[in-house]
Parts: structure tokens; sequence; C-alpha cells
């Protein structure tokens, strides 16, 4: 008996989930719900956290829809600027559900993914609007004050927002920001080569600035040195210029006996003619050689 | 009786054959995946209940052919007729013992190879399959596959009801394959709704799930081919064809569970185990066990333990409960479903990259440079100053000119944030992690499309990150994620890998100037110092040649004074004397050739040149041609 009652509890708790489980659905802080009966929606979608009451299915069909800010990024996709650049851009959308009884029949029950494709194509249509109505430097300045960054996105933001509100989509745009800008891979490449090509400017003006800066110096030095020695050059023909003065003050010395004089010049002269290699032919008059004059010749036969 | 069996058998035949076909038909039409896995169920079905039927059609033959033996026996009273051999006499006795000694278990193994070679090639099929349920396709398949769960339901019931008779358990093996074939059907439909309903990867599930249980079953029949052999023989017992699978029965009849596992004991071990007390006690008490269980697990729904460094959400029907986060410890709560609990990482310092996407072997890398990719990198656009401008002329020829004036850049920004309002992170955003990602990515983008190339990569770089930071952390805030962030690092700045190398050439040629500007300036000084020199040296032998003069003149004027009157005394020996004197001196060292004229016939000639190399004489010079 103890047994059976235990087993009646057990199973009447049991009982009491599932009957709250097919009588009564949830809805979340974060949610929102849309109560069919037969398929047709009922008044009011259930917007406020809580337990509700339903009748079981197949009677009342319960779709719940997150209504926080959902977010999706779409593809990174290549437009035209107004200035004929190819420029990718990315952008990311943050959207939510503003009016789920709206929301619900437009997209196959309420489909999220569904409303994320209809939201992409929007996007980028309005994007590449857009994009080809402004020019690359609204995108990329190095003059922050130039940018119209924020400008363009307000307004491709607005641009799908109004399409929303038109065809009351119950969707409401709460955001849209560039998550990434880029160029084609040709447009890529020949940037690079721009950059490597800025780079060579670069190298040149260091290599060459170089080369003519160590020029300059070596030419300066040279002349700086040649100035220096012609300098001492000049000194010295003037030092040796006064020595031949002061040397020129015995010359009436040598007046006194000039026959004197000019022989002992010319013996000088010999002495200082005459060196090591010389070879001297002399004949017998010359003296001391004419001493062999006298000596008696031996006859040919001998 | 015995003829309803074979007909039972017969019926369940034609209709697990046909509806084999028209699921094989319909799962061509919608591209269903579950439909195929099923389609070889029911294929498996047809074999099994076509070899059954056989086997019973063989006990058939063999009842009749006794009775018509016990007619005979009765009328003749002759007992020659049951001399002769076995086989000769009972004929479909001997039949149906040699199908069951070797076609059976060769059917198993069979069974078997099928079973196993349909689960690998249907997983393999499975995982590559790229096709998806046409959506104007999915109802149709979804209607007509609920039919065939239907009709086979009614069929399988009813035969496994049947089964139960005696003399008709060869009925239960296709019964049981009929069934568990409804069952499966009926997945397959819930599958096809599935995708109907946009979870498009349930039918895909389902398919892999019929894969598992197809490898399940090939490994029941393997196991029960291997105890085969070893089972205990008892006479007169009647033995369970191997082909009738004990897993098929109990997912066609779950409630037949401990059924099966009773006979499944008492089959394999050779006495009766269900009647042993312990087996009773646990089929008697299961279902109060069962709920004995679910009720202990409902009640551990009511305490919730929050991890260190984690906060939670406490929902009652769905509404946050008031002062309802829950920090780290045990908590009371409602059971489920009333009341729900949320986990989030608050304490925690979460951390995501901007730019690049690490990979294990460049972590582990201990220099970091330029020209060598050291992680999965993305390109900015950033602003350009052009650092020189480029004549005009060239615009033609230069391709480099028609890039647009951007530059790109490669970035590494790890950026650390925590949760400090958990209320605003769960309930504002529905991905507030890929959100915050995306307001860090479009801060950064944002930036460096405003910069200029070389100024963020050296003297903004500081600037850049407290700027990324504060934008980061407004644009949160605007977004109410609840976040706070701790930390922005430009950890790494630098050209893309492609022209990274470029840069650094720059580096190296503003070195190398340097290196000929001081090399020139080394050359200079040596110059400079090597004429000063030259030009002292110059000077001082001037000097000395001065002072040389000098002296000499004087020296020369006193000797002459001291000469003269030696001259005026004996001129011409005086004039004799210093000839000779100078005269030995000087020619002292000299090579002297005499010619004495007393010979006059006789001519000397004295080479007087100087002698050349011997070896340069020697010299073969080639004759000049003569005109």
């Amino acid at each position: 008996m103890k047994r059976n009652i235990l087993t009646v509890v057990i199973g009447a708790v049991l009982i009491i989930i599932f009957a709250l489980l097919l009588f009564v659905f949830q809805v979340r802080q974060s949610e929102v719900a849309v109560v069919t009966t037969f398929g047709k929606p009922t008044a009011h979608p259930y917007d406020q956290p809580g337990a509700y009451f339903k009748w079981p299915w197949p009677i009342q069909k319960v779709y719940k829809f997150d209504q926080r800010v959902q977010n999706f990024e779409d593809k990174y996709s290549e437009n035209l600027t107004a200035d004929n650049n190819n420029l990718l851009t990315s952008v990311y959308v943050g959207w939510k559900i503003s009016d789920a009884k709206s929301f619900f029949p437009k997209f196959a029950g309420g489909s999220v993914p569904a409303a994320q494709r209809m939201l992409e194509s929007m996007l980028r249509s309005a994007k590449s609007a857009v994009i080809g109505s402004n020019v690359l430097s609204s995108f990329v300045n190095a003059d922050p004050k130039q940018l119209k960054f924020d400008e363009i996105e307000q307004e491709i933001q607005r641009s799908v927002q109004s399409q929303l509100q038109t065809n009351n989509y119950g969707i409401e745009l709460e955001f849209l920001g560039f998550k990434k800008i880029g160029l084609p891979e040709s447009v890529t490449q020949a940037v690079f080569q721009r950059m490597t090509s800025e780079r060579q400017i670069l190298i040149s003006l260091a290599q060459f600035e170089g080369a003519a800066e160590a020029q300059k110096i070596k030419s300066a030095a040279d002349r700086q040195a040649s100035e220096v020695v012609n300098n001492a050059v000049a000194d010295a023909t003037r030092i040796r210029g006064e020595g031949e003065a002061e040397a020129a003050k015995v010359l009436p010395v040598f007046q006194q006996n000039p026959e004197l004089a000019n022989f002992l010049l010319r013996i000088d002269a010999l002495q200082q003619s005459l060196n090591q290699r010389t070879t001297l032919i002399f004949d017998e008059r010359t003296p001391p050689f004419d001493l062999f004059t006298g000596i008696p010749v031996s006859s040919p036969s001998h | 009786m015995e003829r309803n069996a074979g007909k039972n058998g017969l019926v369940n035949l034609i209709a697990a054959a046909m509806i084999f076909v028209a699921a094989f038909v319909v799962t061509g039409y919608a591209h269903s995946l579950a439909g195929q896995a099923a389609s070889i169920f029911l294929g498996l079905g047809v074999l099994v209940t076509f070899v059954s039927w056989f086997q019973m059609r063989l006990e058939e033959n063999e009842r009749l052919e006794k009775l018509e033996l016990d007619e005979l026996a009765k009328s003749k009273g002759s007992s020659t007729l049951f001399e002769a051999k076995d086989a000769e006499v009972f004929p479909a006795s001997r039949a149906r013992e040699q199908f069951e000694k070797f076609f059976v278990p060769g059917f198993g193994v069979l069974l078997f190879l099928l079973e196993t070679g349909g689960a690998w090639l249907l997983w393999r099929w499975i995982s590559r399959a790229t096709g998806a349920i046409a959506p104007d396709r999915a109802m149709p398949a979804l209607s007509l596959f609920a039919i065939f769960a239907l009709l086979l339901f009614l069929f399988g019931r009813f035969s496994v009801t049947i089964a139960r008779l005696e003399n008709h358990r060869l009925l239960r093996p296709g019964a049981s394959y009929v069934l568990l074939g409804a069952y499966i059907c009926f997945v397959t439909a819930l599958g096809i709704a599935g995708v109907k309903a946009e979870f498009l990867k349930v039918d895909y599930y389902v398919a892999k799930a019929l894969c598992v249980l197809l490898g399940l079953m090939a490994a029941e029949i393997l196991i029960t081919l291997l105890l085969e052999i070893y089972r205990p023989r008892v006479k007169g017992k009647i033995s369970r064809p191997i082909y009738d699978s004990r897993l098929v029965g109990l997912l066609g009849q779950p409630e037949s569970l401990f059924t099966t596992a009773a006979q499944a004991l008492d089959y394999q071990f050779g006495f009766n185990v269900s009647e042993t007390w312990f087996f009773r006690l646990l089929q008697k008490n299961l279902p109060v066990l069962l709920l004995a269980q679910f009720a202990v697990l409902l009640l551990s729904t009511c305490v919730v333990f929050i991890d260190a460094g984690e906060q939670a959400v406490l929902e009652r029907f769905g509404k946050p409960v008031v002062g309802g986060v829950l920090t780290p410890g045990a908590h009371f709560k409602l059971p489920w479903p009333a009341d729900k609990v949320y986990h989030y990482r608050t304490e925690q310092i979460q951390t995501f990259d901007v730019g690049y996407t690490p990979d294990a072997q460049s972590e582990n890398e201990n220099t970091i440079l330029w020209s060598v990719a050291h992680a999965k990198e993305e390109n900015f656009l950033v602003g350009n100053r052009e650092p020189v401008t480029i004549k005009d002329e060239n615009a033609d020829t230069n391709d480099t000119l028609k890039a647009p004036p951007v530059s790109l850049i490669t970035v590494s920004i790890p950026v650390q944030f925590q949760i400090n309002d958990v209320m605003a992170w769960a309930y504002n955003n529905a991905d507030p992690d890929s959100l915050l990602q995306d307001l860090a990515t479009r801060a950064v983008v944002h930036y460096l499309a405003g910069v200029d190339l070389n100024e963020v990569m050296s003297h903004a770089r500081l600037e850049a990150t407290q700027t990324l930071r504060d934008q980061i952390q407004t644009d949160a805030d605007a977004r109410k994620l609840g976040v706070k962030i701790l930390f922005v690092g430009l950890q790494d700045i630098h050209p893309p890998v492609k022209v990274a190398g470029d840069y650094e050439k720059v580096v190296g040629a503003g070195q190398q100037m340097i290196a000929a500007t001081n090399n020139a300036v080394a050359d200079a000084i040596r110059t400079n110092a090597l004429a000063g020199a030259l030009a002292f040296t110059t000077t001082n032998i001037a000097y000395a040649t001065r002072q040389r003069l000098e002296v000499q003149a004087l020296a020369r004027a006193a000797l002459f004074i001291n000469q003269i009157p030696a001259f005026e005394a004996a001129p011409s020996v005086y004039r004799q004397r210093a000839y000779f004197q100078t005269f030995a001196a000087a020619t002292a060292n000299a090579r002297k050739y005499i010619l004495l004229v007393t010979n006059t016939q006789d001519v000397v000639i004295f080479d007087l040149e100087d002698k050349i190399r011997e070896d340069l004489l020697n010299l073969n010079v080639p004759n000049s041609q003569s005109p």
C-alpha cells in the first residue's frame, strides 16, 4: 500500500509535468511568442516574460522569436566607387524583430534565416548604391577629416530601414558598420608594387645621397690637401731663394782672384759630375796618364 | 492455423517487398538521406521475410509428410516401409534439416556482411552527400513515408501477435523486421519534416543514426554467430533462427524488453534464468524504479552550482527573478521546467583577436619578423601620405602609379574584456560575443583608414591603442553589451609580408649612406693629414737647403781666402796639385779606359754602353717582311 502511494505520487507529479508541457508555454525575457489557433495568429503577440496557457497541438501552435538584437555579417563583395576604384566591403548589421505579428507570416513561420537572407539582399543593393556615389578617399584617407565613414554607414542604414518600413517587415535595423574594406587581388598586387617602388625611391635616395656626400667630402679633402701642399712648396721655394740670397753675399770674396775661383769651380764641377758608374776614356796625353808615353813598347812578334 | 502462418508470411513478404520498392522510388524523388538508409533496412527486411517464409514452407512440407506416413502406416500395417533409410523415407524432413544446418548459418553470415557493408558504405556516402531535400518535394515524401509507416505497422503488429502462437515462431523474424521498418519509416518522415521546418540537418542526423543502428545489428548477428558455436544443444529444444535478431525484436516491440531478455538468457544458458527470484523482482519493480529515478532526476534540478568566475541568471517561467543573478556557490531553485539557470563567465578575462588568426606552429616560434608570416594575417587599408613625389611624365609607362593612393598594413590586436553587467550581456543582444568582435573590427578598420601608414607604425602607435580602446568601449556601451574593455594591444603592426622586405632595405640603405659618409670623412682626414705632413717636410727641406747654402757659401769663401796665398805663391803647381787631388778623388771609383796612340794601325773599339741583360739578347725576334 505504501509503495502504491509512492507510485501514485510520482506518477501524479509526472502527469502534472507532462500536462504543464502540453498546456503551458514559457516566454523568456529575450523572447516574443506568436500563438496560432488552427493556423490563425492570435490578436497580440506575447512579448512579456512569463508562463502562458495554450491548447495542445494541433489546436494551437507556439512560435517563439528572439527579440534581442541579432547581428550578422554580409558577404565580402566588390563594388565600384564614384572615382572608378574597385572596393571590397563587408558590413555587419544589428537587427531585431520589432513587430512579431508582422514578421511571422512574411518569413515562412517566422524563419530567421529567411529574414537574414532578405535583409542581406536589401543590404547588398543599398551598399552598392551608396559606395557608387562616394569616392575612395571618403573611405581611406590619411587626413581623418576627409573620411566619411560614419556618413556612408548611416546612409546605407537609412536606405535599408526605409525599405523595411515601407513594406512593414516587422524588422528594425538597429545599427550597421563596416567590418572589412579591402581591394581586389589584382589591385592589391598593384598597391604592393607601388609601395615597393616608393621604398625603392627611398633606398636610392639613401644610397646615392650617401655616395654624393662621400664624394663631396673626399673632393673637399683633396682640395684642402692640395692647398696645404702648394703653400708648403711655395714657402720652400721662397726659403730656398732666401738661402741663395744669403749665399750670394759672399761672392765678392771670390772676386779677389777670379782665375783661382773659376779653376776651383771647374774642379768642383768635375768632381760632382763624376760618379761611380762613370766610364772615362783618356788618351795618353791626359795627365797623369801622359806618364805612359815614356814606357818602351815590345815588338809585335812577341 | 498452420496454413495461416504461411499465408501471413507470404503477405508480409509481398507487403515488405512492395513498400521497399516504393520507399526506394520516393527516396530518389526527394533526395532524402534518411530515406536512403530506411530503404536498406526495408531491403534487409524483405530478405529475412523471404527466408523465414521459405523455412516455414519447409516445415509445412515436413508436417504434411509425417501425416502421410502416419496414414500409410495405419492403413498397411507393414513395417517394410519403416525399415528403409530415413533420407529415403523423410525427404522433406531431411531437406528442412539440411536447410537449418547449412543455409541458415550461411544466410546469417550473408546478413552480417550485408549489414556491415551497408553501414560502412552508407556512412561514407552520407558524409560526402551534398544534395538536400527539395522544399517542394518534402511534403509528398513526408506523407508517403508516413503512409508506409502506417501500413507496415498494421502488418507488423498483426504478424507479431500471430507469431506468439505455437508453431508460428518463424513468423517472428519477418514480423519484427516489418514492425521495425514501420518505425524507421516514421523516423524518416520526422527527419523530412525537420527539413521542412528549416532544420536542414535533421535528415542528415537521422540517416547517421540509422547507420549506427545498422552497425549495431551487424555486431549483434556476429555475436550470435559466435555464441551459436558454444550454445548447448538440448534434444527436442527447437533452435532459434540466427537471422531472428533480438535487437530488431526489441526495437520493434520495446514492451517486450523483459520477454526478449528472458528468452535470450534462457536460450543461451540452457535453463530458465528468467524464473530466478532476482529476475522476477527486477521485472516486477522496474516501473517503480524508473519512476523513482526520474523523480531523483527532477529533484536534482532544484540545486544549482555556480563555479568560480561565473555568474548565472535565474529565470522563473522565462522571467528573470528580481535579484536573480547567482554568484559562485550552491543555490536552491524550483525544479525544471519552472526555473531555469543560464551561466555566464563574468570574472574570467576573455580575449579575441582582430586582424589575425593565431596558429599553433607560429605561436611556438621565438622570433617574429615582418617578412615571415607568423599567423593567418589580414591586410587592412590605411591612408598614405606619399613620402616622395613621383613625376607625372612616368604616369603612362609605370603601372604602379595606377594603384589607388592607399596602402596596406597588417595588424595584430588582441582585445581583452570582462562581462561587468550580466543582465545586459544576456538580454540585449542575441550574440554579444560576435557583436563585440564586429565592433572591435570596425573600430580598427575605421581608425586605420584615417591615419598615415608611416605615422601609425611609428610615433602614433601608442596613441592608437588608447584611441582604439576608448572607441571599442564607447561602441560597446552604445550597444548595451555590459562589458568592460580591459586591454587593446597593438602587439604587431607592419607592412604586409610581400613588401616588408623593401621596408627593411630602406633601413639598410640609410645605414649604407652613413657608412659611405663615414668612409669619406676618414679618407678626408687621411688626405689632410698627409698633405700637412708633406707641407711640413717640404718647408723643412727648404729651410735645410737655405741653411746649407748659407754655411757652404761662408765656408767656401773662407777656404778661398786661404787658398789665394798658396795659389799666388806657385800658381801652376797649385793648380796642378789641386787638379790631381781632385782627379784622383773623383775618378777613384770610375771605370777608366786609356787610349795609347803608339800603335796607330790598331783601332780599339770600346762598347761603353751598359750591358743589357743576357736573356733579353736571346729573344727571337721575327723577321719583318721586306717590302
